[in-house]
């Protein structure tokens, strides 16, 4: 088969380390579609449009097999403390 | 959200007319005919003359390289229109859930805005990743400038920041 959610995590994480990284299959029948959620703290000092395009980059790769990529969120370690909710199971932090 | 369809559908027409604005003070913009891409040659710098990111050796996708009329010619196209938005079809018949979006978004602040199919002109669609960086599509620009995806536009619109920008754009 094509491009798979371990696929996406493995691209993102290898390009921008994040120290939160949540992928959500949303393949709804047209194709192979994620929403991402990720944390990093290579986003410092880099506005909205300019993570979106780091992302995209890490999945420059996959782009073709992927039908939709929605980047929910792309924050750095201290915009994300703040906002960080008690939701074990959302939770993976990566070493 | 940005979306890439893996297959090019095929259109019943060649090229689709773009409708015209019901708003007289909108820019007209004419499609103008798009030079033929030059031989692949990656450039060094993108439009902001900052250098872009390598690509990954193990891309499948080889992007359409801009030549300099290619880049000339969307200067001319971004520049034609204050809101202008390449996307999946156009205003009145988008083709994809994530152009609909925005086409939404646009309309809901009341601001005159210019649309262009992709699916209608492959030159346009392999030329346009290249010359904002962003591989997917709607893209929208504003005042000239590459605004960004859905994603973008919907936390820009959520925040107050699209207003911001389209008022600061229509006034200029």
């Amino acid at each position: 088969m094509g491009v798979t959610k371990e696929d996406v995590e493995a691209a993102i994480t290898s390009a921008l380390s994040p120290s939160n990284l949540v992928v959500t299959d949303t393949s709804g029948g047209c194709g192979a579609s994620y929403e991402i959620e990720v944390v990093s703290e290579k986003f410092e000092g880099k506005r909205l449009l300019e993570r979106h395009r780091m992302v995209n980059t890490a999945l420059a790769s996959h782009m073709a097999e992927i039908h939709a990529v929605s980047i929910k969120k792309a924050l750095t370690p201290a915009q994300a403390q703040p906002q960080a909710q008690p939701e074990p199971a959302a939770d993976k932090p990566q070493a | 959200m940005a979306a890439s369809a893996p297959a090019v559908r095929p259109l019943a027409r060649a090229a689709i007319p773009i409708p015209l604005s019901a708003r007289p003070r909108t820019a007209r913009v004419s499609l103008l005919p798009l030079a033929p891409l030059a031989p692949a040659q990656r450039l060094a710098l993108g439009r902001t003359g900052q250098a872009r990111l390598p690509a990954r050796s193990r891309s499948v996708r080889c992007l359409a390289a801009l030549s300099p009329e290619m880049r000339e010619t969307l200067d001319k196209v971004v520049g034609s229109s204050k809101v202008l938005l390449f996307m999946k079809g156009t205003k009145d018949f988008p083709q994809c859930g994530f152009s609909h979006t925005v086409v939404q978004i646009l309309r809901s602040l009341d601001v005159p805005f210019e649309t262009l199919d992709v699916l209608a002109n492959e030159a346009l669609r392999q030329g346009l990743k290249e010359y904002s960086s962003w591989p997917t599509f709607p893209q929208l620009y504003i005042d000239g400038e590459f605004f960004g995806g859905c994603d973008i536009t919907v936390e820009a619109y959520k925040s107050g920041e699209l207003q911001e920008t389209l008022e600061k754009a229509m006034c200029s």
